[in-house]
Parts: structure tokens; C-alpha cells; sequence
């Protein structure tokens, strides 16, 4: 085991007693373990995210952090281990048996997703692309939904563009308003798979921005990224994935600056020569 | 052609136009629920609509419509002309409809999909709401090619005593000895009916514009 396991043991030991406690986590993972075609992509993972906080997964490519990540609302189905999202548990029902496509919706409604090609619906306006899921999902009135809409898309900067249709867009507007659509459903968590990967480097500012204006309003999130300045300004904790396994979690500061591994001290003179 | 044979002729295209239509209307959904339970694999079912559908697209309609108007007596079934007609045309382009509705299944965008299921969509909602609405435009094209088939292929309900558009310029030109007029004049009926189904179609195509992403 590394370091970092001692400290993730004991909070695992919390959430245990969840039930009892005041406060359960955001996410809790738990010995998630997942492989493709019989090659290891995550060993035995086990991380928690407390409400409100901000949590940057950094890693080589094909490290496993977006599998992490996809493991959180069910679109990969881990091997093994259990994932608990503000306590309860996700993909399997209490009798350990999978959970119907019904109760499994209702989890994921609560996790909000901003994925790396944005996967807006073309053919919805922007402003019906983000009440979709409210007026059809939640079954709010197209009054309250749209209303909704509207501040969020004021928020991401784009309800100028809320008739457009998201083939007119530029890339980091259709990410805005992915994250605008994620947001819509008033998620406990947001998880962003590298939002900003598939930009052109002059449309990454704008995206980053709103995430991290996200940050700052106290949402929870979990965020897949290679942008190192980026991650160290906006998260609480950091946490570096190799080969399916952590093997640092702290602190930007702690994890920037004193890394405790060799392996994080390579990755951060490759990625970010200047940090 | 005198005004009575006008009368008929336009009797003709209305049998023809309606029959066509009937079948086209059930063909389109039908041949979307075969797909649809062909996407499910569900052991035997999912063979024998395979085997239909083998069938129904090797068969010409001809041969369909007497096997269906000849044999469905001898079952006990005492079928009309006009159901007779209509039932060989529906199996016929439901058929081809269920392949054109099934290769739109499996061309359509994973990441979508992705995006609805996060976002807590179940998949009922994901297909009503995000997929059909979609693989209904970008099928069109081949939808609306099927139909103008059918309606070319519908003549072939004249083996069993229907009078459609084309048996009708027989019937005109027995009277009248001159057997071209009415022949012309169908087919410009046939052309009508036809551009106005490509005129839709070119509608569509231009909502589809929007999908390319």
C-alpha cells in the first residue's frame, strides 16, 4: 500500500458509519477495481470527496482516471468494490443485486456530467438542451425549467446564444452549455472528463473559467484535467493515478511543490516544466 | 380522352394513392418496431424476423400479392381485394423499412447516448426524446426511397382484380382503341404523387443540416 492509503483508510472507516454520522461523503469509492479485455485499468482504488470540495485526478494517458471517473455514475460498471454517492450506493441495490435502469436514472440525475466532445443534442436549441432533462427527467413545467435555464446560461455566459442550434457553436461555447445542461438538474456533484481537451487552445480560458467560478460557489467536484495551473488553482485536493492506482492525494500546494513520489516529480517536469 | 375517362383514370389514383398510402403508414411504424425488437436479439424472435425479412425482400410483389390473396382462403381467412393488397405491400416495405430503421440504430452517436444516460435519462426517455427525433430525419431519405418504390411497385395489386392507376389505362384504352393518352396521363399522376414525397424529403434533409454536429 502507499502513503497516502493510511488516511484514506480511516475516512473509509467514517463513511462506514455513515448512517449514523452527520455528514456522509459526496463520493465515496471503495476498492474499485475494473479491467478491459483483461488489462487492469483500475486496481483497488479507494478515494472520497467531501461536500464542497474540489478535486483535480491528474495521470498520464491511460492511467485510469477517466475510467475513474466513469465509474463514479455508472457508465463503466466496476469489477469489484462499492461507489456511494452523499451515501448511497450506485449501481447495486441494498440487496446487492443490479440496480433497475429506473432507480439507476434517479442516481445519475444526481451527478452532473461534462464530457471531453461536449455531446450536446443537435437537434435542440442550446436553451432546449439544457431544460430537456428538468422538464423530462425531473418533470418540472417548461416555465420553471426554461427559468432555470436562462440563469444558468446568463452564468456560463451564453444566453445571447440560447436559440441557436449547437452546430453554430465553437467548441468551448457547446462546452459552456454542456455545463449549463449538467447544472440543470441541480447535481450533488459535477464531474468534468477533461472539459477543455478537444478546445483549441484560445477557447480553454473561457471554459476553465466558468469551472472555476464554479468552485468558488462551493459546488462539489471531481475533475479529470492537463491543465496543471489549472487544477492547482481551483482544487482542494489533487490526486495522481499510475497504472490504475493512487499513489499521491493532497493538497495542490503539498502536491505541486512537495511531491512525495518520483513519480509525480517526472510527470509535473514533463506537464508543467514551470510549476 | 373524354371527361369519363378522365373520371376513371383519376378513380384509379385515388385507389392507388390510398392503398399506397395505407400501406407506407403501417410499413413506416411496423417496419421501426421490427427493428427495434431485432435490436433486443431476443432468441427465435430475433431469427425468424430475420427470416422474414430475407423473405420478403427476395420476393416480388407480384408473387406476394397472389400467394396472400390465394392462400388466405384456404386458412379459413376471407380477405377483401383491398386488405388482400394492402397486407402484400405492408409486409413487403416493412421489410425494408425495419433495414433502413436498424442501420440508423447502429450508426447513431454513442456519445449522445452517454450524455442522456448521465444525465439521468432512462432509456425510454433517451430513445423518445434524443433518438428518434433524430434517426427519423437522417432515415428519410431512404424512407421516402422505399416509398416512391412502393408506390411504382404498387401495379402489382392489379393481379387480383384491383383497379389502380395503371389497370385503369387498360380499362380506358379497351374503349377507346388508343392506348397511349391514358399511359402518359398516368404517369404524370405517378410523377406528382412521387415529387411530392421528394419535396418533403427535401425538407427534411434540410433539418438535417442542424444534426451534423
Amino acid at each position: 500500500m502507499h502513503e497516502p492509503a493510511t488516511s484514506e483508510t480511516t475516512m473509509v472507516s467514517v463513511a462506514e458509519t455513515a448512517d449514523t454520522s452527520v455528514v456522509a461523503a459526496a463520493v465515496s469509492i471503495r476498492g474499485v477495481s475494473k479491467s478491459f479485455d483483461g488489462t487492469e485499468v483500475l486496481r483497488d482504488v479507494s478515494m472520497e470527496v467531501a461536500p464542497g470540495e474540489v478535486v483535480s485526478i491528474l495521470g498520464s494517458s491511460g492511467s485510469g482516471k477517466s475510467t475513474l471517473l466513469r465509474c463514479i455514475n455508472w457508465l463503466e460498471t466496476p469489477d469489484r468494490g462499492e461507489i456511494h454517492i452523499a451515501g448511497d450506493r450506485i449501481g447495486m441495490s441494498d440487496t446487492g443485486k443490479p440496480m433497475s435502469r429506473r432507480e439507476l436514472a434517479g442516481m445519475r440525475s444526481r451527478l452532473g456530467m461534462v464530457f471531453q466532445s461536449f455531446n450536446l443534442w443537435p437537434h435542440l436549441s442550446v436553451l432546449r438542451n439544457v431544460t430537456e432533462a428538468p422538464i423530462h427527467v425531473q418533470g418540472c413545467s417548461k416555465a420553471e425549467a426554461g427559468e432555470r435555464a436562462m440563469a444558468l446560461l446568463e452564468k456560463v455566459g451564453m444566453a445571447h446564444k440560447c436559440d441557436a442550434f449547437p452546430y453554430t457553436l465553437s467548441g468551448g461555447q457547446k462546452q459552456r452549455v454542456a455545463i449549463a445542461r449538467a447544472l440543470a438538474m441541480q447535481p450533488k456533484v459535477m464531474l468534468f472528463d477533461e472539459p477543455t481537451s478537444a478546445l483549441d487552445p484560445e477557447l480553454v480560458g473561457e471554459v476553465l473559467a466558468v469551472i472555476k467560478d464554479l468552485s468558488k460557489e462551493g459546488y462539489t467536484m471531481v475533475i479529470v484535467t492537463h491543465e496543471m495551473e489549472f487544477a492547482r488553482a481551483v482544487s482542494d485536493q489533487v490526486v495522481f493515478l499510475d497504472k490504475g492506482i493512487i499513489i499521491e492525494k493532497s493538497p495542490p500546494e503539498e502536491f505541486f511543490v512537495t511531491p512525495k513520489t518520483d513519480r509525480v516529480r517526472r510527470f509535473l517536469e514533463l506537464e508543467a516544466p514551470t510549476a | 380522352m373524354d371527361s369519363s375517362a378522365w373520371g376513371m383514370l383519376m378513380q384509379g389514383a385515388w385507389t392507388t394513392a390510398w392503398i399506397s398510402a395505407t400501406s407506407i403508414a403501417i410499413g413506416v411504424v411496423l417496419g421501426l418496431l421490427v427493428a427495434l425488437v431485432r435490436l433486443a436479439r431476443i432468441p427465435v424472435v430475433h431469427q425468424v424476423l430475420g427470416l422474414y425479412i430475407s423473405i420478403a425482400r427476395a420476393t416480388p410483389l407480384v408473387t406476394l400479392v397472389l400467394f396472400i390473396f390465394l392462400t388466405a382462403p384456404t386458412m379459413g381467412i376471407h380477405l377483401n381485394r383491398n386488405v388482400a393488397g394492402i397486407l402484400a405491400l405492408t409486409l413487403n416495405t416493412t421489410a425494408f423499412n425495419a433495414e433502413i430503421w436498424r442501420s440508423a440504430f447502429n450508426n447513431f452517436s454513442k456519445e449522445q447516448r452517454e450524455a442522456a444516460m448521465a444525465i439521468g435519462m432512462t432509456p425510454w426517455i433517451y430513445f423518445r426524446r434524443i433518438m428518434l427525433p433524430q434517426i427519423t430525419i437522417t432515415s428519410l431519405p431512404g424512407l421516402v426511397n422505399e416509398m416512391s418504390f412502393l408506390i411504382k411497385g404498387s401495379p402489382a395489386i392489379a393481379v387480383i382484380g384491383i383497379v389502380d392507376l395503371t389497370r385503369v389505362t387498360n380499362r380506358i384504352s379497351a374503349v377507346t382503341y388508343d392506348p397511349l393518352p391514358p399511359i402518359l396521363a398516368a404517369a404524370v399522376i405517378y410523377m406528382g404523387i412521387i415529387s411530392l414525397l421528394v419535396w418533403l424529403q427535401r425538407i427534411a434533409e434540410r433539418k438535417a443540416n442542424r444534426l451534423a454536429v
